[in-house]
C-alpha cells in the first residue's frame, strides 16, 4: 500500500527533505506542501489523505488547531523541533514525534510505526477486503469476490461474479488503496483481480468471458507478474 | 563520503557534527550543498525578522523567530548553537521588554552571524567538490 500525504510545514528546507525522504521511501506519495495550517484545513474539507506530516507551530492555527478540525482521523506524525508537545502528542493519539531535524532512518522508523497501525486498524493481516459506498450504504467486498474494476469517469464500478456496484470514485485514486499482491492497473481504465485472469491474448485479458485490454504501459508489467512456465 | 567515480571523500568541517551529517546527507553532497544555501539565506532573514521584533519589543515574536531559525541550525551540524538557541528561546517566556531579553539577544545575533559564516564556509567546500569533477 502507499500512503497518501500532506506535508504541513512552514520550514520550507524541512518540507522539503521530507519530501525527499517520502520518495526515497516508495511508500508515500506527497500529494501538497502546504505552509499554513488554514490551507490545509481548505484541502482537507474536500479530500482524504491516509497521512498528515504536521508542523505544531506555524503563523496562524497551531498544527493541534488542525487536528481538532478534522472530522476523519488519518494518521499523524508531528514534525517539531520542540519536545515540549509529547503530551499532546500523546492526547491526540498521533502515530509518532519526529524532532526536527531527523534522519531518513529515523523517518523510516516513523513510516514502520504507521504501516503497524494501519495493519492493526485492518484487523492484523494483510489487506483482504475494502468497504465501498455504494446503493446508500457501505458495503464490505472481499478481494476474492471482486473479478476487476471499471473507470465510469468519475466513477468506478466493481465487477463481481453476482452482482456490479457503482460507487464515487476513480481508478487512480483506487490504484494506491487496493492490494497489491491481488490487484493491479493493467489500463487506465482497469484494475483487475490477478487471480480471476483466465487468458491473455495480445494486449487483452479474459476474466469471466469479460475482455479488458492491456496498455502498452502496463503491459510489460503484466507479464513480469503471471508465472509463465 | 566519496564521489563515487574518482573516490575522492569529503567531511565536513570539524567545527559541525559530522556524524549526524553524514548520516543526514549520505553521498548526497548536491543536496547538502541545497540544503545549507537554503539555510544560510533562512538565516539571513530571521536575523532581520528577530532584529525587527526585538527593536519592536515583541517578544513572543522574537520567540517565535527564534523558533524557525533552531531547526535551520540542525540543518547544517551547528547543534551546540541550536541549544543555544532553544535555552534562548526559553528564557523568552519570561521576559517581559526588550531590556529583559538584551543580553540574551545580542547573543544570539552575535551566534546568528557566526553560524551564518560557517555556513557561507561549508556552501564553498561543498561547491568546490561537487563542481570538481564536472
Amino acid at each position: 500500500m502507499k500512503y497518501q500525504s500532506i506535508i504541513v510545514e512552514d520550514l520550507q528546507v524541512a518540507a522539503e527533505f521530507l519530501t525527499r525522504f517520502c520518495e526515497k521511501s516508495g511508500m508515500i506519495d506527497v500529494l501538497h506542501h502546504f505552509l499554513n495550517a488554514e490551507d490545509a484545513m481548505e484541502f482537507l474539507r474536500d479530500n482524504v489523505v491516509d497521512l498528515i506530516f504536521l508542523d505544531v507551530e506555524m503563523p496562524g492555527a497551531s498544527g493541534f488547531e488542525l487536528l481538532d478540525q478534522l472530522v476523519y482521523t488519518p494518521q499523524v506524525i508531528l514534525t517539531t523541533s520542540k519536545t515540549e508537545y509529547a503530551y499532546d502528542a500523546f492526547q491526540y493519539n498521533v502515530t509518532d514525534y519526529l524532532k526536527k531535524p531527523f534522519t531518513y532512518q529515523r523517518f523510516l522508523e516513523s513510516v514502520q510505526k504507521v504501516s503497524k497501525k494501519t495493519e492493526q486498524l485492518n484487523g492484523g493481516s494483510e489487506q483482504d477486503h475494502m468497504f465501498i459506498k455504494a446503493d446508500g450504504k457501505l458495503i464490505r467486498l472481499h478481494n476474492d469476490d471482486i473479478l476487476f474494476i471499471e473507470s465510469m469517469g468519475d466513477y468506478v464500478k466493481f465487477i463481481t461474479p453476482v452482482k456490479k456496484y457503482i460507487t464515487h470514485n476513480t481508478i487512480k485514486n483506487l490504484e494506491t488503496k487496493v492490494n497489491p499482491q491481488v490487484f493491479m492497473k493493467v489500463h487506465r481504465s482497469y484494475i483487475v483481480n490477478f487471480t480471476k485472469i483466465n487468458d491473455i491474448q495480445e494486449n487483452v485479458l479474459f476474466i469471466n468471458g469479460n475482455m479488458i485490454p492491456i496498455s502498452k504501459t502496463h503491459k510489460s508489467g503484466v507479464m513480469q507478474k503471471i508465472n509463465i512456465l | 563520503m566519496y564521489n563515487e567515480d574518482q573516490k575522492i571523500v569529503f567531511r565536513f568541517s570539524p567545527e559541525l557534527d559530522n556524524a549526524f551529517l553524514e548520516e543526514l546527507y549520505g553521498d548526497d553532497l548536491q543536496q547538502a550543498e541545497m540544503v545549507f544555501e537554503s539555510s544560510v539565506q533562512q538565516l539571513r532573514n530571521g536575523q532581520q525578522l528577530t532584529d525587527a521584533r526585538f527593536h519592536d519589543g515583541d517578544i513572543p515574536g522574537l520567540k517565535k523567530e527564534i523558533h524557525k531559525m533552531k531547526p535551520v541550525l540542525g540543518y547544517m551540524g551547528m547543534n551546540k548553537i541550536m541549544e543555544e538557541f532553544e535555552a534562548f528561546e526559553q528564557a523568552c517566556i519570561q521576559f517581559k521588554s526588550s531590556a529583559e531579553a538584551e543580553d540574551g539577544f545580542y547573543h544570539i545575533k552575535s551566534l546568528t552571524l557566526e553560524a551564518i559564516k560557517r555556513g557561507e564556509k561549508e556552501i564553498n567546500r561543498l561547491k568546490q567538490h561537487n563542481t570538481q569533477y564536472l
